[in-house]
């Protein structure tokens, strides 16, 4: 044994390069491209993951990025395809109309990773992503059923899938916990991004009596909106931002909203990419669903300000009792609550659960007549019930299709 | 229906009637001239990024509504010239007048996308009387509104009261006669057909001025498209665009109000288009035919010695 190992120790000796230091070889460099289906100007879904890549590549050296805009589902074979040719060799695909495509694409690529968002196929080279704003929806739901004067509340959605049904419902479950009074009134634009409907919705709903907007379309229109019609009446009303930072915009109606940072889920990808722990042949149950836990999505119309410190005063006015505790305190202290309770890791507080009482809706295809139990006392939605989450809260009353 | 559905009925059918009034009634004259100019989508899209841009960068709004107008002028010279002096299918021409159009308001908008103007142009009378039934509605409009209004009148009165509107319609109805009578053809066309890029061009601006509250692409929406349906809905009549271009208008802003009834916006979309068909047939009745039918000459190239 010592004999073997001295021989090797000599071959060893011999072998190697004199007076040369062993040459560490850099890393290469990762090649990752992005599927866009809007425009990044759009301020909104596109122009965040835009953000999201741009921290990646600014904060990772070893990463150089690409990205292709307006892709829609005809288009994202050919593009994804041409990004392969360039040697990408890990493709975002930002749309839930990117899904089959990208799939196909992975079959026949099984070298190249994939990452598709909002969608749900998976395969050893496609993993999926997604941050969801159910629970942001929820903190805009309890300052929205706070302020109102009118009890008459707004969405302009921009179609009623499941996402944003989750959404809706999840503001309106907020509202409902402040001001079970308060109506939810929804319009749908029947487009992600459509600025002129936007403004023509939200002109009707206002028109109607609402003074409270949310909202689920790529640009700053409707609290625009919001902004002049208060400038040219001097009433108040109020709105929520959405996905980007909008609140100056329009500073004297944005309460609150829903920030995304993609970056976090991003960074996570990558890096994980690069040292070799998600590789080509194990992403088959990789899935994140971004939380307020994980950082992926932040409270607020602007990134560090979950309130606008020109409504703090009036939520701090309104009285609330907690429905968990028994407590009476503010809105403005409810919301903190809630919020430290979603943060935590064992999400100690969740929207979509029955506490005290079942949560009553009605079926989608339906009408607001026929009211049924949709969670019942003690249970909490699972994540696939969210997933395809197809009834209306008790409190909305109307949805135009 | 409560008197703030009705105000707002009335305030949003004076709001996006004006530039789908001001963008007919420019037609109208080009049109009663015998030039189809089916590029106003393209002239509105052009005029709307040319006014944006100028009011943002200078701050003047007033100034971003001339240059806008002075835009869509310069895009119907090109489609006056091919159809004028090159005598090119005018239907053609003004088709590839909106693609060029649509596509330069793309690229030169990109910079703008999603930004406000600080200065706006907003209605002399305190919005604070809008509350007032109905007529509150109308006072508080913005200055271009009533620009619109005031238009209509007295292009009607050029039109049908006035040497020139008489020389104007001759040339559309016969313009062989017209020219053995020592009319420019030729000059009339031009000057009318400047005058439809014009009031484009200006229908445009005050879209992306006064009207959005910020810059997005695709701003026009296919007002351009309305606008050319309006002008046959008017029977080429500038009073009758008047309370067309505002019954479309009032159209437009109940989409939302009738979806929330169950009526799916896509019906109130086509009724501009829907209205626009039933006139034309009934228009082309032949006892009507003669009365308030399409100019004569509309559409087709002149050449002097051709008949």
């Amino acid at each position: 044994m010592v004999v073997v190992a001295i021989v090797f120790g000599l071959i060893g000796y011999f072998a190697a390069p004199k007076g040369e230091t062993k040459v560490i070889t850099k890393p290469p460099t990762l090649k990752a491209a992005f599927i866009y289906v809007g425009d990044i100007g759009d301020y909104g879904w596109t122009h965040a993951h835009n953000v999201g890549r741009l921290w990646v590549e600014q904060h990772f050296s070893w990463l150089n990025t690409t990205y292709v805009e307006n892709v829609g589902a005809e288009d994202a074979r050919q593009v994804i395809e041409n990004l392969i040719s360039q040697g990408y060799t890990v493709i975002f695909g930002t749309s839930f109309d990117h899904m089959i495509p990208m799939k196909e694409a992975a079959e026949n690529h099984t070298d190249i990773i994939f990452f598709h968002c909002s969608g749900y196929i998976r395969r050893p080279n496609m993993g999926t992503y997604m941050a969801d704003f159910y629970q942001l929806y929820y903190l805009n739901g309890l300052m929205a059923g706070a302020l109102t004067k009118t009890n008459k509340i707004g969405y302009v959605a921009a179609h009623t899938i499941p996402e944003v049904v989750r959404h809706i419902d999840a503001f309106a479950l907020g509202i409902k916990e402040v001001n079970p009074d308060a109506k939810v009134y929804v319009r749908v634009i029947h487009a992600w991004y459509d600025p002129e409907k936007a403004q023509s919705a939200a002109n009707a709903l206002l028109a109607e009596g609402a003074d409270v907007l949310a909202f689920t379309e790529d640009s700053p229109t409707v609290l625009q909106t919001l902004e002049s019609k208060m400038k040219e009446t001097g009433t108040q009303y109020y709105g929520f931002s959405h996905y980007s930072p909008m609140q100056d915009i329009a500073p004297n109606v944005t309460v609150s909203g829903q920030l995304v940072h993609w970056e976090v889920i991003y960074a996570d990808i990558l890096s994980k990419v690069y040292a070799g722990l998600y590789t080509n042949t194990n992403l088959q149950d990789v899935d994140y669903w971004g939380l307020l836990d994980s950082g992926a999505v932040e409270l607020g119309g602007k990134p560090g300000v979950p309130i606008n410190p020109k409504f703090v005063n009036d939520l701090k006015s309104v009285t609330v009792t907690d429905k968990l505790t028994g407590e009476e305190l503010s809105v403005y202290d409810l919301v903190m609550r809630r919020l430290d309770q979603m943060k935590d890791k064992q999400m100690v507080f969740d929207p979509f659960e029955a506490y005290n009482e079942p949560i009553m809706g009605w079926p989608k295809d339906g009408s607001p007549e026929d009211l049924q139990e949709m969670i019942p006392v003690g249970h909490r939605l699972t994540y696939h019930e969210r997933l395809v989450i197809d009834w209306w809260v008790d409190n909305v009353v109307s949805v135009g299709e | 229906m409560n008197v703030q559905i009705l105000n707002f009925i009335i305030y949003q059918a004076m709001k996006s009637g004006t530039p789908l009034l001001l963008a007919t009634l420019g037609e109208i004259y080009a049109e009663r001239a015998g030039i189809l100019n089916l590029g106003i989508e393209g002239m509105m899209a052009f005029g709307a990024v040319v006014g944006f841009g100028v009011a943002y960068t200078t701050g003047n709004p007033w100034l971003g509504l001339l240059l806008g107008a002075l835009a869509g002028a310069l895009i119907s010279l090109i489609h006056a010239f091919f159809s004028i002096s090159l005598r090119v299918n005018q239907v053609v021409s003004g088709l590839a007048l909106v693609i060029l159009g649509l596509g330069i308001h793309s690229v030169m908008g990109k910079p703008y996308v999603g930004q406000k103007l600080s200065n706006t142009i907003t209605g002399i009378i305190s919005p604070s009387l809008a509350q007032i039934p109905v007529v509150g509605s109308i006072i508080v409009q913005d200055p271009i509104a009533f620009l619109g209004l005031a238009l209509s009148v007295v292009l009607w009165y050029v039109l049908f009261k006035t040497k020139y509107g008489i020389i104007l319609r001759s040339v559309g109805e016969n313009p062989a006669a017209a020219d053995a009578l020592g009319i420019n053809v030729y000059k009339v066309r031009y000057l009318a057909t400047i005058f439809g890029g014009l009031m484009a061009g200006l229908a445009g601006a005050y879209l992306s001025i006064i009207f959005r509250p910020s810059w997005t692409e695709g701003i026009t929406a296919g007002m351009g498209w309305i606008a050319i349906a309006l002008t046959i809905f008017s029977l080429w009549n500038p009073i009758h665009a008047l309370w067309a271009s505002y019954f479309f208008g009032a159209i437009s802003a109940s989409q939302y109000l009738l979806q929330g009834k169950g009526i799916p916006v896509d019906i109130l979309g086509m009724m501009p288009y829907i209205f626009t068909l039933v006139i034309v047939v009934i228009a082309s009745l032949a006892q009507l035919k003669k009365r308030i039918g399409a100019p004569e000459a509309l559409a087709v190239p002149y050449v002097r010695g051709q008949s």
